[in-house]
């Protein structure tokens, strides 16, 4: 599903936020800034990704004037937010640690015979469509501790790749990795989601 | 041959469709044999379709209370200058 403001719409959306429109900065702070915080939170804490998220947004009252649409508005405000964290982090010294090595989750990796042939292969198929799965507050519930629980890394690419629907290569700007850095990324992101909705498909617990 | 661990391994890429003509070729004729793998990228296609639909209404609403707030107050203090120079 594509949430993502239309072509035409946001042209609009641009012309009022540079007029200063207060509905328009209201409507843009609730579209954009879940994204714009997944993005701060690749690099730093939920209290500083926050205060990074509420800065960008008053630098960009004043930097949308010179926004001339070259990208989308929602790569540029990701953007904005990816330089002023980097920027800061180099401002402190500190550095995103991440594990690029392994593909393959623990847990799922355990489910392999030592012939690559599967041990514990996936039992049900998850036959309901995500707008159906997701009308069950349980799993709504449990998604939402299970994302909470991914290294940060792995959220962000998830978030900006899925939920967000940005292109690769932008993400990769974004986040500031390579191609095949992503990929582990949202491979490893998307096994940890499809166990946990494997076990509550099984069990009913989170 | 690819096993079902190899193609564990590369699920996302093949979902993606980020393989290579023979990587993906390889990977069609292992789930034209295996169903345990036919289950596997269903679900894994599936949970991530669930995450497209779980985050698209998701925000902090007290975040968003505060972007309003320094939002609001940046504005007025540009009003306010625009009507000084004026």
């Amino acid at each position: 599903m594509d949430t993502s403001v239309q072509p035409d719409t946001e042209s609009s959306l641009i012309e009022d936020l540079k007029k200063g429109n207060a509905t328009a900065y209201k409507h843009a702070v609730r579209e954009y800034s879940p994204g714009m915080l997944a993005v701060a939170r690749f690099y730093m804490d939920q209290s500083g990704a926050e205060e990074i998220v509420q800065d960008c947004w008053v630098t960009v009252i004043g930097a949308i004037q010179k926004f001339e649409g070259r990208s989308g508005l929602k790569t540029w405000l990701h953007r904005i937010v990816a330089n002023r964290c980097k920027n800061k982090l180099r401002a402190t010294n500190r550095e995103v640690s991440t594990d690029f090595s392994e593909n393959l989750d623990p847990e799922l990796a355990s489910r392999f015979k030592s012939n690559g042939r599967w041990s514990l292969p996936p039992k049900l198929i998850f036959h309901e469509s995500a707008d159906t799965l997701m009308e069950n507050e349980a799993l709504s519930d449990c998604l939402d501790k299970h994302l909470s629980t991914l290294p940060e890394t792995q959220r962000s690419a998830l978030m900006l790749y899925e939920a967000h629907q940005h292109k690769s290569e932008d993400v990769c700007n974004i986040l500031d990795v390579s191609a095949s850095n992503l990929r582990v990324l949202l491979h490893r992101g998307r096994q940890k989601i499809f166990l946990m909705v494997e076990t509550f498909q099984e069990t009913g617990e989170c | 041959m690819l096993m079902c661990k190899g193609l564990a391994e590369i699920a996302s890429d093949y979902i993606d469709d980020e393989l290579t003509g023979r990587q993906n070729l390889s990977v069609k004729m292992h789930l034209m044999m295996c169903r345990h793998c036919r289950t596997f990228i269903g679900n894994l296609r599936a949970s991530t379709d669930l995450l497209k639909v779980h985050s698209s209404g998701h925000g902090n609403e007290e975040l968003i209370r505060k972007i309003d707030e320094r939002v609001a107050e940046a504005l007025n203090a540009r009003t306010s200058e625009d009507g000084v120079r004026e």
